[in-house]
């Protein structure tokens, strides 16, 4: 505005110069043409900061964002990474909004530098007044004075001086985005590798249902735990659950809840895309055993198992959503045996080793029981310590030297997640919040370690080994 | 008279201005301790072409300020002091019968004390409003009318009204529009312990305070006329007039039925509050006027906010009238002009 109106005076200066005479108004328009050449420059600093701001903020607020979703997609359950990654979606581009708002707002007019050089430098409105009035034709008799005034004082709204800074601070706010999305990344990359190893090591445990506490899970809760056992199991777990009263959330399926399914789902789909993961990361496989009631165990197995070979839909896999691919049909292959209830139960009471070849074949039933009870027998003795003094055994070293039993009694917690296969994310699902449980070691059952050696009175001893020669 | 002070008699400088002032300053405080304040908005008021109502107990110096300054000036000086019988022509003059050499009898016209260059009021709240409406053509248009025939007041013309606070009984406030015709309201406050001593000692010794007048007196009314003219060249940008503007027009209040387009002023519950009428546009007049004094006294040729602040009160708070609730609370037109400026400040920010 300013150039323009001096191109308007030295123009008709050109064309009238008996009008303009130059001895007397062209030093003041010099003087004039200073100071706006001074307020030109400031002014194009200042807009230079109103741009690096509006950039500066906005590049940091894009960079802090998608560190933080990046960051958490790999670290947080899909529950939380899709809220804090929703929130991150939100504030992003409100903040950048903002920013450039804000950078809108300071965008300096020659006017507007002017006064704030008024304002720094303390010239008390010298330099908004010139420009004002220079737009004017009529500047008064004191004009000459007043640029002569601020032309002296010129070094104190020097740009430099009135505005020091050539880099805006959101420099700052672009360097702290930086170093976050510097520490996100080798956060990633280090839980990138922890996936990959925990992908590469199963787990298997293998619990009776009698010794699990459950209780409910926090919503989003990922423990990493499989649940598979037979279909009998499932249902006693599921009549345990219902009992407590922790499956609630089957029986009241709301849009809520297959809300929250949906939006988990995506959210998983979102973190693999972010992690590169295209299949689940290789979880703890809890496989349930019912050691209290084998006989109906056996028989429910039996009816459950000839259906499963029908639909592949079966109850036994409803709570494996999440094992591997591969293993979907897998029962549990080594279950706990409680040592006393082996060795009062009949010969079918291997029959829970047997439940993963029956997932097989099941007209293969009859003999694999035959066969699990002769590797009873026959000892796992790497497994169980019952087996060294069991059936079995050599009579004649049924005695010697007791021995020092290590004695564990400690139990331990494991937080489970298990959802039905119908209840899933392609099925009418509604929310299951998975239970955790505690399984500690029943009152009845001896330690998972050896039996001790003991002594044996030398009346009784007879009387045994009779009995195992028998 | 210097070589200098010739060229300046012609065209006056902002630095001549700024040294003819604070030398007006230093021959009047030879006389009046203290009261700086109240002598740098006096001769802001006579530079700026107005003129000045000064409020002071009795024996703070008003008279004394007042004579002080015509003999600094070395311009006629008059005094008046009001009473109730006071007439108008009394102030503006009369006809008399004169006998000339002839012995021919005719009236001629008889100047009153207003035809002088500065005029003192003394107690003008005493005075009817007969009389006191007589002294406001003299100072609104510098002219009285006597008989039908027009007389015009030497310039420069300066009235400078006293007004006793105290003994209201039997006393005629001023109106509104008598007081809204001087520029300042100027205060005299006592005078501090101080200020007090040096007072005594200075006055009650046997020799002469020894003011010097600043001007000629053949060409003092030449120059201060010439320093009012440099005044009004002063240059005032447009936003600091909308400044002004918005100062006076925040000085209304909203729910007075004079003012209209409520949404631009800026509101205050105490204006609204407490204050019946607001300042006229005189005021703004004023404001600017006197800024303009405040920005060739700091060697400026232009007008600044601080200016405006700086004058604000003497300028506005004699035209803000004050309702029976201000009274009864104890606020005066100051707190109303403080706060105003503080509300205007902060809506600009």
């Amino acid at each position: 505005m300013r150039v323009k109106g001096l191109r308007t005076i030295v123009n008709r200066r050109a064309l009238n110069p008996a009008m303009y005479p130059r001895t007397n108004e062209r030093f003041p328009d010099e003087k004039l043409g200073r100071i706006l050449t001074q307020l030109r420059a400031l002014r194009s600093r200042l807009n230079l900061l109103a741009i690096q701001h509006g950039l500066f903020y906005s590049l940091a607020m894009l960079i802090a964002a998608g560190a933080i979703v990046y960051a958490c997609a790999f670290t947080l359950s899909p529950l939380n990474f899709m809220i804090i990654a929703a929130i991150a979606a939100a504030t992003a581009p409100v903040a950048i909004v903002t920013a450039t708002r804000t950078a809108w707002s300071m965008r300096a007019s020659t006017a507007r530098a002017a006064s704030l050089a008024d304002e720094r430098a303390e010239l008390k409105g010298r330099l908004a007044t010139i420009v004002t009035i220079a737009q004017h034709r009529r500047r008064g008799p004191m004009w000459s004075y007043l640029v002569e005034d601020t032309l002296s004082r010129s070094e104190e709204f020097a740009p430099a001086r009135i505005e020091r800074r050539r880099i805006s601070k959101g420099i700052f706010a672009l360097a702290g985005a930086l170093v976050l999305a510097g520490i996100a990344w080798p956060i990633s990359k280090i839980r990138h590798a922890q996936i990959a190893a925990a992908n590469q090591r199963p787990d298997d445990l293998t619990l009776d249902l009698n010794d699990l506490h459950l209780r409910p899970a926090d919503p989003g809760d990922d423990s990493g735990v499989t649940v598979s056992a037979d279909p009998a199991t499932m249902r006693q777990l599921q009549a345990r659950l219902a009992h407590d009263g922790l499956d609630a959330g089957q029986g009241n399926s709301t849009s809520l809840d297959s809300l929250v399914n949906h939006a988990r789902d995506l959210a998983g789909n979102l973190q693999s895309k972010l992690t590169g993961q295209k299949s689940q990361p290789q979880r703890l496989n809890l496989k349930l055993a019912d050691a209290a009631d084998p006989f109906a165990q056996d028989k429910d197995r039996n009816n459950n198992f000839a259906q499963q070979h029908k639909h592949n839909d079966n109850p036994a896999g409803q709570f494996q959503r999440d094992q591997p691919a591969g293993k979907e049909g897998d029962l549990p292959q080594n279950p706990v045996h409680n040592e006393n209830q082996d060795q009062d139960r009949p010969a079918g009471a291997g029959d829970m080793g047997n439940q993963s070849q029956g997932g097989k074949n099941s007209a293969d039933d009859n003999q694999d029981q035959t066969a699990d009870a002769n590797s009873q027998q026959n000892g796992d003795q790497g497994s169980n310590g019952g087996a060294a003094h069991g059936i079995g055994a050599d009579p004649d070293s049924l005695f010697g030297a007791p021995a020092q039993a290590k004695l564990g009694s400690e139990g331990f917690e494991i937080a489970i997640e298990a959802r039905p296969l119908d209840k899933g994310p392609k099925g009418a699902g509604h929310a299951y919040e998975p239970p955790k449980v505690r399984t500690t070691l029943s009152t009845d059952q001896e330690p998972d370690e050896p039996v001790a050696r003991t002594d044996v009175p030398s009346e009784d001893r007879t009387t045994i080994k009779r009995v195992f020669e028998r | 008279m210097t070589d200098m002070d010739s060229a300046a008699l012609e065209t006056p400088t902002v630095a001549d201005f700024a040294r003819t002032f604070r030398r007006i300053q230093a021959e009047i405080h030879k006389v009046i301790i203290g009261h700086e304040q109240a002598v740098e908005e006096m001769l802001s008021a006579l530079f700026a072409g107005g003129h000045v109502l000064i409020e002071g107990v009795p024996g703070t110096g008003k008279t004394t300020l007042v004579k002080t300054l015509g003999l600094a000036l070395n311009l006629s000086f008059n005094r008046i002091q009001f009473t109730v019988d006071l007439m108008p022509a009394d102030i503006t003059g009369t006809r008399v019968i004169e006998t000339g050499a002839d012995g021919r009898r005719e009236f001629t016209f008889q100047p009153g004390p207003v035809f002088c260059h500065i005029l003192l009021g003394d107690e003008i709240n005493r005075a009817t409003p007969k009389t006191q409406s007589a002294l406001l053509e003299a100072m609104a248009e510098l002219q009285v009318t006597v008989a039908g025939i027009t007389h015009v007041l030497p310039p420069p013309y300066f009235v400078m009204a006293t007004l006793n606070p105290i003994e209201m009984e039997g006393t005629y406030p001023l109106p509104e529009a008598q007081l809204d015709r001087f520029l300042f309201k100027v205060r005299l406050n006592y005078p501090d312990e101080a200020e007090l001593t040096r007072i005594i000692s200075s006055t009650t010794g046997p020799e002469d305070a020894g003011i010097e007048a600043v001007f000629h007196v053949a060409e003092a009314p030449q120059r201060i006329e010439a320093l009012k003219k440099l005044v009004r060249e002063v240059m005032v940008a447009p936003e600091i007039e909308q400044y002004a503007a918005r100062v006076v027009r925040a000085t209304q209040p909203q729910n007075s039925r004079f003012v209209s387009d409520e949404a631009r002023a800026v509101h205050d519950d105490m204006v609204n509050r407490y204050v019946l009428f607001g300042s006229s546009p005189r005021g703004a007049q004023a404001l600017i006027l006197g800024a303009k004094v405040r920005a060739l006294l700091d060697g400026r040729a232009n007008v600044a906010r601080e200016d405006i602040d700086r004058v604000a009160v003497p300028g506005l708070a004699h035209r803000i009238m004050l309702n029976y609730a201000a009274h009864s609370d104890g606020i005066d037109a100051v707190h109303i002009v403080e706060r105003v400026l503080k509300s205007v400040r902060a809506a600009r920010a």
